[in-house]
């Protein structure tokens, strides 16, 4: 009892969550009002009054979740808070009101502000929206929740879903890509392109590509509406500042200088000069020589495209198009030429392939899109689409002749418009709920569906895993090529390299390590970043380290000699390049102190210069969502816990980041250590870093053993009694691991543990251990190991089976006839506690209209016990309309289940061998609980399920815990100085056991529980936490001798669910007939399927021209209790009119179908009768 | 036609130990079928009584029905009337329903929390129809209470079966049933029934000599059970206590090592047992060997009875050396 005087501590457990979290709270905090505001005023002008409307929203607001008030005071409504946990009992949406001030300006009046509700908005759980956000483990269990609650979900319909975490390109940085498929955009297109993704303050993003063409110049595009628009990038250069061809020329130029040339990081080449002149002389071409001619030729092309600008100048729109379209992130012209400025060259740089394209598959160039984000997107989206839509709907009604409508009215308008805003809201909550989103345009999202998952709470590790899991796109799981599933360098101590699921979405679906972290909105203290002040505070950093600012116009050099600062995609300088690695020690000092106002998780990407590899520069990024992960700065060897850094995937990769374990990892003297990983464990995720001494096993072993955790039948919630999960597997007693690692602790996993401490002994004993099958004890199983239940919940709504809804049609209630009342009370639903058996009624309802009660059934084949039953208040009728039942399985383990070990060992139970027939240890008399075959071992070897087994058994000899978290030799070395003595872990294990009178290598002598004999080896023998597997033959054993067939074909049906059998199909009918087993064969697919005796005419051929003659009169007189006698039924041709034909002839049933569906085809099917065998046709 | 040879043996039984939930003796003069035999009898098929059906009334615990009905089970009640009774499904004279005394035992619990402090349910609340039937920790109270001189159990409050809190009642009738091991794990009165065969080590005193005293100690050493030890005055090696061997061959692996093979010898005696019997509680240990012998006897009476069955013709063939 020892948890009851320390509280467990779930802060780490809390931290994994935080992205989900901290992202939404950001679209609350800020994120929506940034949206909205964002969304460009709508005018609406009256055609007959020439008076004009203007349209624009203030002080969006979302509120906390409230029960929908039934009672009514004179005050107005009284709101209850909602909480979680009846939305999931209600199978209802955890959701706030979503309000936004409308205002409405008639031509120049004052403007009129109107509140208006766009519906409602799912919360998520534990935001700053959530009545439980910072809600103390026993406030949470007050309100029916975990303890541990984490959040960061919503609850869709009573069902938990959870954002999907996506991989994206990193935003605001220019990426040298090669795709053959950029050739396609056009003639005399290259395959070569700078792309970049720019993303807003609002988090909506614009990819923008730089394409280069075989002649020399680029294009520009962007897309809009679903089409790409390509610009000849001259123009957009042009427009976006007042400048001079000769500018132009030279910011392109001058990053090459000749005496440079084929150096290290040299990126230009001499023919520059002319790919200038081609860009400028495309313009020229155009006759566009000064800026405003170029808006104006922007203007023109894209005035069809943008909407609301009907009325405006061509400039207008051409600044309306750069504002919205290109390099988004930026706001000052300046900036996006410089910009622009950068990615030509870079562009040119690739194509003399004096630098590297940048792999987009690495981490390095990702990033990761938050659910918070994508709500924040989608909202926008959607308000942006109200509000056109309201528009186009205004100017309707204002066309129409009878004018119900006036804009002067101001009111009115409001009211009008207040007629399907809550479609907004409507839409957000579909997007959650199906993880789809509808809109017109792609939102610059890499896909539609599959944005949100359910959050499963099969097992704690399963739950916890899925707010970990890092998806790299649906688009890519269809792809053949395999580069993107890659395991690659650059996602060392981001993603997980050990948990990732074998098979469809295998290294498409990672999972982050236990330590990565995603940057967020947020700074240490909560409060939500000033960005504007942070890079105002690192430029004048950079300023004090050396960079020369950009903003008085200067001819700069080029990368071999001064370095371009880019901070967060905005080119801000540059610095000279022997400057730049003191400048970057620099700043990764003022990173750790908090005073000096760089934040903490800035990512200083410095790429050194080099001979074609990534295009140089110092690439600084403040922004959110960005992988980060802490490493220690050895550079700065002050405190211990002052020099924690945060580094990003980006930085890494040319960062000098050394093992823990005291080596220097092979480098060079010139590249020292800069820093340290700080526990090597950091690389794997929560689930990975849970398998003890995984360091010991072969590699696939611990990506199977992430398998199965999350499929193990564990403690799936503690408040399993206020749930109502649809179905949940639970462990009836679980217990905690004797070997565990440091991790189990760390993040509390005892409060869901998922196995039992079963003494395994690794022999073949009775043959049923052959081919991974595993003996249990039936006196271990008889006292309870491994017993299990499943839960289920099914929801009754009686109103969802009408669709009037003001009438009470359905109640609950009870049949008055005797029979129904063994299992039933009398309010309809069953009796909890009881036993249910299939097809026996499991509630009965009253229809009013027809006044029959009718009682549903119990489906399945097993027999259930009713658990618990929740009936839904929250409806204003007087009845109880919504139920539900949540029943209870028993499963105890039977043969045929599946076990595993935490070492991808799973096997199945053979056996329930009896305990008297188990070996014996006659020391202790000790007698297994399972028995595995010693065969599991050499081919898979997983050595650390053997050294759990002897440390489990020193560990419940001395009555502790065995920490056995990997990879602790290359750690303990340096921390404790010891001698360098090769200790191996054995070495340890082994002097633990022999002083407990047992054998240093963990086996005993064990005798036959048979014979009494001593068995012929010494046997390994050992505590083993073992998981049971939630697949059990209970719900997979499929047998059918007889049963329903189908309708069309009569052969048996297929389906466990519906009784139907196995399918015999082509490949075991080929096995069949080689066999020559011809009886065998005949027996399957004719006998047992759709055996028919079908009539034939023998003169026409037909097996369907048989009719039945009706007898003339009964030929048996009717005796009273008995059968009626079956008279002889016979049959006619139709077609040939006679009956003297007719043959009987057996045949598939499926055979007669054929015939009528060729007939139906006007194909005549003849069948040759004859009575010779093997006379043929 | 050969003699009739006569297999029979007079098995002898030395008590080395006795308490009452011990018991450790030493078999002898008869071989490891027999000593088998005993063991299994004794862990699976010498009868008690445990709770076998169970009807729930009121339950508002976390616990379910099944659980609590398991856990139940899984009590062991005082059966040391078990060999007398009958099984239910034997019983002429009721069906088992927990009305009949010749088979059953009724037993119910009634328990509602009332106050703020989580209320421990455990297996003294269970009432027994029948005085001499109760959970064994019961028992064991009742005893230490009638007898100053035993060791106080005050602190013990039973077997915990569930945990209630304000508001929450367990209510249920419950029926204990004379069952066998082999059924279920919760009739066998056994929780450990083991026995080794009785070593038999010699020590090469020749070759031994051969050895310096530091090469005793390691040899002794080598072995984790203390089986050897050097007398401080001859520093000669000697048995301290040869059932500590496991058998684990150790020290003949040391030995060997030692580039001295045969420095000890040791054989397991066939005939010579020596066994550990740990009740449960149900019955006494002694009284658990002794029923295990009863159930042996009777099942080989059955066999006997049967001998003219031409079922057992060639048994009985064999038996009488027949053939």
């Amino acid at each position: 009892m020892a948890s009851k005087a320390t509280k467990p501590d779930y802060e780490a457990l809390r931290e994994l969550f935080r992205p989900h979290i901290d992202s939404f709270n950001y679209f609350i905090d800020e994120g929506l009002e940034k949206a909205l505001l964002s969304i460009r005023p709508v005018e609406v002008s009256d055609p007959s009054t020439g008076g004009k409307l203007r349209i624009y929203f203030e002080n969006p607001q979302v509120f906390h979740p409230v029960r929908e008030g039934r009672i009514t005071t004179t005050k107005g409504r009284i709101t209850e808070a909602l909480y979680p946990h009846e939305c999931r009992q209600a199978r209802t949406t955890y959701k706030g009101e979503f309000k936004v001030t409308i205002c409405l300006q008639y031509n120049e009046r004052q403007p009129v502000q109107t509140p208006m509700s766009f519906g409602h908005l799912p919360i998520m759980l534990r935001s700053r929206l959530c009545h439980l956000k910072d809600a103390d483990p026993q406030k949470l269990i007050f309100h029916k929740e975990e303890a541990t609650e984490m959040g960061g979900y919503f609850i869709c319909n009573g069902l938990e879903r959870l954002g999907r975490l996506l991989i994206v390109p990193k935003r605001n940085y220019p990426m040298g890509m090669i795709r053959s498929s950029f050739r396609s955009r056009g003639v005399g297109y290259s395959d070569k392109a700078v792309v970049i993704r720019c993303v807003r303050e609002d988090q909506s993003s614009v990819t923008v590509k730089l394409y280069y063409l075989q002649n020399g110049s680029a294009r520009l595009g962007f897309w809009i509406r679903g089409r790409e628009f390509l610009l000849p990038v001259g123009i957009v250069l042009k427009a976006l500042i007042d400048t001079s061809d000769r500018e132009i020329f030279v910011s392109l130029t001058c990053c090459y200088n000749d005496r440079y040339q084929k150096q290290r990081g040299a990126v230009g080449s001499q023919i520059i000069g002319e790919r200038a002149q081609i860009i400028l002389e495309e313009v020229r071409d155009l006759s566009l020589l000064t800026s405003s001619q170029c808006l104006k030729h922007i203007g023109e092309y894209f005035r069809p495209v943008m909407d609301g600008f009907e009325n405006e100048f061509h400039t207008t729109v051409a600044e309306a198009v750069l504002r919205d379209y290109v390099f988004v992130h930026l706001t000052r012209n300046h900036d996006k030429f410089n910009l622009l400025i950068f990615m030509l060259q870079k562009l040119y740089a690739l194509v003399d392939q004096t630098v590297a394209p940048d792999n987009s598959d690495a981490l390095q160039n990702q990033e990761i899109l938050l659910p918070g984000h994508l709500i924040t997107i989608y909202v926008k989206e959607k308000v942006q689409d109200w509000l056109n839509k309201s528009r186009r709907q205004l100017l309707d009604e204002l066309a129409k002749k009878e004018k119900n409508l006036q804009i002067s009215m101001v009111h009115q308008v409001a009211k009008f418009l207040n007629r399907n805003a809550a479609s907004v809201g409507r839409s957000v909550e579909s997007m959650i709920k199906l993880g789809r989103l509808t809109t017109s345009s792609s939102l610059d999202l890499p896909q539609r569906e599959g944005m949100t998952i359910q959050a499963e709470r099969l097992n704690f590790y399963r739950f916890l895993s899925h707010f970990r899991s890092v998806h790299r796109g649906a688009s890519f799981a269809k792809m053949r090529i395999t580069s993107v599933r890659k395991l690659l360098p650059e996602s060392w101590g981001f993603l997980c390299p050990v948990h990732t699921p074998d098979g469809e979405p295998c290294g498409l679906l990672n999972h982050m390590t236990s330590t990565c972290c995603i940057s967020s909105f947020y700074d240490s203290e909560g409060k939500v970043k000033d960005f504007l002040k942070i890079r105002m505070s690192i430029m004048t950093v950079l300023v004090g380290v050396g960079m020369t600012p950009l903003l008085p116009k200067l001819e700069r050099a080029g990368p071999p000699v001064v370095l371009h600062v880019l901070l967060d995609g905005c080119v801000v300088g540059s610095i000279a390049s022997s400057k730049v690695e003191k400048a970057v020690a620099h700043i990764r000092s003022l990173k750790l102190s908090s005073l000096s106002g760089v934040p903490n998780d800035l990512e200083v990407g410095y790429v050194p210069l080099s001979l074609g590899g990534t295009y140089p520069g110092l690439y600084l990024f403040t922004s959110p969502s960005r992988f980060i992960r802490p490493v220690r700065n050895i550079s700065h060897s002050s405190d211990s816990n002052l020099n924690i850094e945060l580094i990003g995937p980006f930085e890494q990769a040319f960062m000098e980041i050394r093992c823990a374990d005291g080596g220097d990892g092979g480098r060079r003297e010139s590249f020292p250590a800069t820093h340290e990983e700080i526990h090597p464990t950091g690389i794997l995720s929560v689930v990975a870093n849970l398998t003890p001494w995984s360091d010991h096993n072969q590699s696939p072993r611990n990506m199977y053993q992430c398998q199965m955790a999350k499929q193990t039948m564990g403690f799936s919630a503690q408040a399993l009694q206020f749930r109502a999960d649809v179905k949940s597997y639970h462990l009836q007693t679980p217990q905690s691991p004797i070997v565990r690692t440091a991790s189990y602790s760390k993040y509390c996993m005892d409060e869901f543990p998922t196995g039992t401490n079963a003494i395994v002994a690794v022999l073949a004993y009775t043959g049923y251990d052959m081919e991974d099958a595993m003996i249990l004890n039936k006196s271990s199983v008889d006292r309870g190991l491994c017993r299990g239940h499943i839960y289920q919940t099914e929801s009754i709504d009686l109103t969802k089976n009408h669709d009037r809804e003001d009438r009470v049609l359905e109640i609950f209630a009870r049949s008055s006839e005797k029979t129904m009342k063994s299992s039933i009370d009398s309010d309809g639903l069953p009796y909890i506690g009881q036993v249910i058996h299939p097809n026996e009624p499991l509630y009965s309802s009253y229809n009013t209209l027809t006044s029959v009660t009718k009682p549903t059934r119990l489906k399945g084949s097993e027999p259930v016990i009713i658990d618990y039953v929740t009936v839904d208040g929250t409806t204003s009728k007087n009845y109880m309309q919504k139920v539900n039942i949540r029943t209870r399985r028993t499963r105890y383990p039977i043969i045929g289940d599946k076990f595993s070990s935490r070492h991808g060992q799973k096997g199945v139970c053979s056996q329930l061998w009896p305990d008297i027939d188990m070996p014996f240890s006659a020391v202790t008399g000790m007698r297994p609980d399972l028995i595995i075959n010693p065969h599991a071992f050499p081919s898979r070897m997983t050595i650390g399920m053997l050294l759990e087994s002897i440390a489990a058994k020193g560990g419940s000899l001395h009555g502790k815990f065995v920490d056995a978290t990997p990879f602790q030799n290359s750690v303990s070395e340096k921390d404790e100085d010891r001698p360098s003595k090769s200790s191996t872990l054995v070495d340890e294990l082994g002097p633990m056991l022999a002083s407990y009178g047992f054998n240093y290598h963990g086996v005993e002598v064990l005798y036959s529980g048979v014979f009494g004999t001593e068995l012929t080896c010494e046997i390994f023998i050992g505590p083993v936490y073992y998981q049971r597997l939630r697949h059990m033959v209970s719900d997979k054993f499929q047998v059918r001798s007889t049963g329903t067939v189908d309708q069309i074909t009569r052969q048996p049906i297929g389906g466990r669910k519906r009784g139907g059998g196995i399918r015999f199909g082509e490949m075991e009918r080929d096995s069949v007939l080689a066999h020559g087993a011809a009886y065998l064969l005949h027996d399957r697919l004719h006998s047992c399927s759709d055996y028919h005796i079908a009539e034939v005419c023998s003169f026409c051929g037909s097996v369907l021209t048989a009719s039945v003659i009706q007898p003339q009169k009964r030929a048996v007189r009717e005796i009273h209790g008995l059968p009626p006698a079956r008279t002889p039924k016979s049959y006619t041709c139709h077609a040939c009119k006679t009956s003297k034909g007719m043959e009987t002839v057996a045949m598939p049933y499926v055979f007669k179908y054929l015939a009528a569906e060729m007939a139906a085809m006007n194909i005549k099917m003849e069948l040759q009768l004859s009575n010779r065998a093997g006379s043929g046709g | 036609m050969a003699e009739r040879v006569s297999y029979q043996r007079l098995p002898k039984v030395r008590i080395r130990e006795l308490k009452d939930d011990y018991v450790k003796f030493e078999l002898r003069e008869t071989d490891v079928s027999i000593a088998n035999a005993l063991r299994r009898v004794m862990l699976a098929e010498v009868p008690t009584l445990a709770i076998d059906l169970v009807e729930i009334e009121v339950n508002s615990s976390v616990l379910n029905d099944e659980f609590i009905a398991h856990r139940l089970g899984l009590i062991p009640l005082t059966s040391d009337d078990a060999m007398r009774m009958r099984f239910s499904r034997d019983c002429d004279s009721c069906d088992g329903d927990g009305q009949c005394d010749y088979c059953s035992v009724e037993f119910h619990l009634n328990v509602r929390c009332d106050s703020d402090q989580t209320l421990d349910v455990t297996s003294a609340d269970l009432r027994s129809t029948l005085p001499n039937v109760c959970p064994v920790d019961v028992a064991h109270r009742v005893l230490a209470s009638a007898d100053p001189n035993s060791y106080d159990s005050s602190d013990q409050r039973g077997i915990l079966i569930v945990k209630l809190r304000r508001g929450q009642e367990l209510r249920l009738r419950a029926i204990a049933r004379k069952g066998i091991g082999k059924d279920h794990a919760k009739w066998s009165p056994a929780a450990t029934v083991t026995f080794l065969y009785e070593p038999q080590i010699h020590i090469n005193e020749e070759l031994m000599e051969t050895l310096t005293l530091e090469e005793k100690r390691a040899w002794v050493e080598s072995s984790p059970t203390r089986v050897f030890g050097i007398d401080p005055s001859t520093q000669q090696v000697v048995v301290v206590d040869p059932e500590a061997y496991t058998y684990d061959q150790e020290v003949i692996k040391k030995s060997e090592a030692m580039g001295k093979p045969g420095l000890v010898e040791i054989y397991p005696k066939e005939d010579g047992f020596i066994f550990t019997v740990e009740s449960t509680g149900a019955i006494k240990a002694s009284q658990l060997v002794i029923n295990a012998i009863e159930v042996l006897r009777q099942k080989l009476d059955a066999v006997r009875l049967q001998e003219d069955d031409s079922d057992f013709g060639e048994l009985s063939a064999h038996l009488h050396g027949g053939g």
